[in-house]
């Protein structure tokens, strides 16, 4: 979303169940902006939104921001989506899966897991 | 609340939260699916960095069938809870394991679950071997890489693998792995190996 036009005030989601960004996933990566734009007055952030942001001062899931906050994945996906919208949070998507699988990702994992091992 | 696996051990509350490193720039998943109280919850505890988080999931199904969820009629809404665990690989990437329930009423959930995801681990008990062949025909059918993982119980039969394959119906590219869920070591010796057959396969078929 750009444009800077009149951002809608929320309940929690405003009704809405899809995010704006298609492309979070449960497994995206978000954090907090330290130095993010001072947000507009009328950009209402509800509760969870304010609380998203205090826990991701360092970088945590959607996951496991859904968890420690208690709720629904598909909520926190919507909240998060609108933080990026106001440019509040970093997203870090899911490392891209064309319809090819990089082989180059799976050595990666593989090489990871062995030395943990 | 309907709690899809509430019979595995139970995800404790969420301690403090633990951040990954900053230098992480991404991460990937792998699921880990079955039928109920198959061990999913103790794979993903023993494989995990952290302790296991439960997180809900809201699934709207139509209430009969379970494919139509555009029907205007008779939807009902199931909470769904997902266990996941996480390992941080090196300081750029990040692994996360979602449990998956695999009966069928869970379906609707697998669009969102399965996208991006490098593969399964589809966990079965080879005590009651049927109640796994919903997810299995499921994961064909959506084209996931995936590989079979005993979950060795103590009272577990053994099967000649030839056996095993033919009784769960099994398509030649899936390896059979075996497996005591609750041990760390054996829990990374199956989830490498399993990589590893995943990285073999993409090596040979690029285009997969």
């Amino acid at each position: 979303m750009s444009g800077g036009g009149p951002v809608r005030p929320y309940v929690i989601t405003g009704g809405r169940s899809r995010p704006t960004r298609t492309e979070l996933a449960f497994e995206s990566l978000v954090v907090a902006l330290a130095d993010r734009p001072e947000l507009p007055e009328h950009a209402l952030l509800n509760r969870e939104h304010r609380r998203i942001l205090d826990l991701c001062h360092s970088l945590l899931s959607i996951a496991e921001v859904a968890a420690h906050l208690g709720l629904p994945l598909g909520v926190v996906k919507v909240l998060v989506g609108d933080l990026w919208d106001l440019g509040a949070v970093q997203v870090l998507p899911p490392v891209p899966q064309a319809e090819r699988l990089p082989t180059t990702l799976l050595e990666e994992v593989l090489v990871g897991l062995r030395q943990l091992r | 609340m309907a709690s899809a696996n509430s019979a595995d051990p139970v995800a404790g509350p969420p301690a403090a939260p633990q951040y990954l490193p900053p230098s992480v720039q991404g991460a990937v998943k792998i699921l880990v699916t079955g039928p109920f109280g198959v061990g999913k919850t103790t794979l993903v505890g023993s494989l995990s960095e952290i302790s296991p988080l439960r997180t809900e999931e809201t699934m709207t199904a139509a209430s009969s069938g379970v494919d139509d969820l555009t029907g205007r009629g008779g939807k009902t809404t199931t909470t769904v809870a997902l266990d996941f665990g996480r390992i941080t690989l090196n300081p750029r990437l990040a692994l996360y394991l979602f449990g998956t329930p695999g009966q069928q009423r869970f379906w609707p959930l697998w669009d969102d679950l399965s996208r991006g995801a490098l593969g399964a681990i589809a966990m079965v008990d080879l005590r009651r071997p049927d109640e796994s062949f919903d997810v299995l025909g499921r994961l064909e059918e959506q084209q996931i890489p995936f590989a079979v993982a005993v979950n060795t119980f103590p009272d577990t039969p053994s099967y000649p693998e030839e056996e095993l394959r033919s009784a769960l119906d099994l398509l030649p590219g899936a390896p059979i792995l075996y497996c005591d869920a609750r041990d760390r070591r054996a829990a990374y010796d199956l989830l490498i190996d399993f990589v590893d057959h995943l990285y073999r396969t993409s090596v040979l078929e690029p285009q997969r």
